[in-house]
């Protein structure tokens, strides 16, 4: 589904190299988390999966085309991909109904579909009560749910998640990662984390181990090059 | 929430801001309202002004600076009444003056028996003769607002003169004019021999042909002369193509400020907002959609702002119109065209000042903006 080729990221004229020679796929319906300690690389790799960054050298290719321009990749966003960042990206002016509608505005939808969708989602993630607060007015837990309900808001294929827990407790991370882990399982989503938590990891069939940006291991990868997720069971972690 | 109602909320959300940059648009559209009406305005009252007087030519002098300025031999006083098809002619001195030292008027002196004194509409009094102190003719409104009455004394050009007659008329200039005899005003002015213009009454009845066939011998009658008539006379002076192009000007410095308070107040919003428009970016808004947000915002600032600026605008006009220096010259005149023309101008400086900064907000990638928070 995403193919990275012979992908480099570098910044400040090459000082600082913060992917180096990364070839990897990514398949429909795997459940990756990508892992590394701080500054392994694996926040830029995730924005390269996804658009919000492009690569130095090396190439991206989505379905089998290669993406290189931003307004493909808006595209891409818009349908096919949903971000749940760590500190949750929501609009602090809009509700949380409103901002889960924010990722629709482009779709072919009314105002009243709009409407209906953000508040089924923001239903099924057990914030009916909360629509209409501000993020500021919600919990941490609640707030990166609010942001879970705008990733799928136009029911994207794959849902990527830079460190989804990173800003919350125990409790709160249990519940999110049971919540991706459900939704993952029943819309049988691409789900790939971005995380340091190995217990967070634990929830992914396929790991991929982040070091000096480079890719250190990928459990996932097999003699012939491809992915064993297909092969994968998915549990929960104990 | 829609993306019409997206933008708005983004304006609430910096309502000073908004207000002020809203304000600075609407200062603009008031400035062109109020610059482009008062000098059509002026224009206007002369236009109306000398057309009331029943004229269908003027002579005057060939490429005259001013109404003021022209200056004709009363010569040729003689030899345009045998000018075939002409009815009636008048030679007419105008002088701008104050009136007691109160107010700026226009002064006229018309020849004894001008077929011009006929058709006065006196409200009361009469026409003056021949007298010491000379004797004058007030229009309505400026005899109304010095509250003065036939008897009274007044004093134009540094002389007293006594109002024999106070005459209504059709438009605001002459309204406000102060009529005395020729003589009298050429002797004041030191122009004695000459008028400013002679205004030519054709015979009825007219039509085109005939108009232009008694225009083009008044024209070789008149060698050397300009020969207009009256409704492109005014048109022609040149101080009146001056006025308006200083006008102008001043309206394109006025805008471009306005330009730059909207290029400034979204540069502004945007520097502050490129975490916003980072999500945008990462939730999957292209670069077109975003820009258009902004565009919309800017639109909405200057819709908002032209509306309020045509008001302010015909305020502004009509307070300067009804100043004592201005009463009488200056006209307030709005026109459709004028308020289109600022309107069209508001909405293109609108996105004309969004441009760079809805440039800037999309050439920075959403990682780059979310990693600035």
């Amino acid at each position: 589904m995403i193919e990275l080729t012979n992908v480099c990221r570098s910044f400040d004229n090459n000082r600082i190299v913060a992917l180096d020679d990364v070839t990897l796929q990514i398949g429909k319906s795997e459940r990756l988390a990508i892992v590394g300690p701080s500054g392994s690389g694996k926040s830029t790799l995730l924005n390269i999966i996804c658009g919000l960054d492009q690569p130095t050298s090396g190439a991206v290719r989505f379905e089998g085309h290669p993406i290189e321009s931003r307004t493909a990749w808006a595209r891409i966003r818009a349908h096919q991909i949903g971000i749940v960042f760590q500190n949750f990206c929501l609009i602090p002016g809009l509700t949380a109904r409103e901002n889960v509608e924010l990722a629709m505005l482009g779709q072919r939808l009314d105002s009243a579909a709009r409407r209906k969708r953000a508040l089924d989602l923001l239903d099924r993630l057990e914030l009916a009560g909360r629509v209409n607060l501000l993020p500021a007015e919600l919990s941490g837990g609640e707030r990166q749910r609010v942001a879970i309900a705008r990733a799928l808001a136009n029911e994207p294929d794959i849902l990527v998640a830079d460190e989804p827990t990173g800003s919350l407790d125990q409790k709160s991370s249990h519940l999110i990662m049971k919540t991706l882990s459900d939704l993952q399982a029943s819309i049988a989503l691409t789900l790939i984390l971005v995380t340091h938590d190995q217990s967070v990891a634990a929830y992914c069939s396929r790991q991929i181990v982040m070091s000096d940006g480079r890719v250190a291991s990928d459990t996932g990868r097999t003699a012939g090059g491809g992915s064993a997720s297909d092969r994968a069971v998915v549990t929960d972690p104990p | 929430m829609n993306e019409f109602t997206l933008p708005i909320r983004n304006l609430l959300g910096q309502p000073t801001r908004s207000a002020l940059t809203t304000l600075g648009v609407a200062v603009a559209v008031a400035g062109l309202i109020a610059l482009t009406g008062l000098t059509q305005g002026l224009q206007n009252s002369y236009d109306r002004g000398i057309e009331e007087t029943g004229a269908d030519f003027i002579v005057s002098q060939r490429d005259a600076f001013s109404i003021f300025s022209s200056s004709v031999p009363a010569s040729l006083g003689s030899i345009l009444p045998k000018v075939d098809g002409v009815e009636a002619v008048s030679g007419t001195l105008l002088n701008f003056t104050s009136i007691d030292n109160d107010a700026n008027i226009v002064i006229a002196g018309w020849p004894i028996g001008s077929y011009l004194w006929r058709n006065l509409r006196l409200l009361d009094g009469q026409i003056p003769e021949v007298t010491d102190p000379p004797g004058v003719v007030l229009g309505e409104s400026i005899a109304r607002a010095l509250k003065k009455h036939v008897g009274d004394d007044v004093e134009l050009q540094f002389k007293q003169h006594k109002i024999v007659g106070i005459a209504s008329f059709g438009t605001s200039l002459n309204q406000n004019i102060a009529i005395v005899l020729l003589p009298s005003l050429q002797e004041l002015l030191g122009r004695v021999g000459t008028v400013t213009l002679y205004q030519v009454k054709l015979a009825r009845p007219l039509d085109a042909k005939r108009v232009a066939s008694v225009g083009a011998r008044l024209i070789s009658a008149a060698d050397g002369f300009a020969v207009n008539n009256t409704a492109e006379f005014v048109s022609n002076i040149r101080f009146f193509h001056i006025i308006q192009e200083f006008a102008s000007a001043i309206s394109i410095i006025v805008f471009g400020m306005a330009l730059l308070a909207v290029a400034n107040t979204l540069l502004m919003a945007v520097n502050e907002r490129t975490y916003e428009l980072g999500i945008l970016g990462a939730i999957g808004w292209s670069p077109a959609r975003i820009i258009r947000l902004i565009l919309l915002e800017s639109i909405m600032m200057s819709a908002i702002g032209g509306a309020v600026g045509v008001g302010l605008g015909i305020v502004a006009m009509n307070f300067v119109a009804k100043t004592n220096i201005a009463a009488g010259v200056l006209e307030p005149y709005v026109t459709l065209s004028i308020v289109t023309q600022a309107l069209i101008a508001v909405m293109l400086i609108g996105p004309l000042g969004a441009f760079y900064p809805a440039w800037r907000a999309i050439r920075l990638k959403p990682a780059e903006a979310l990693r600035a928070h």
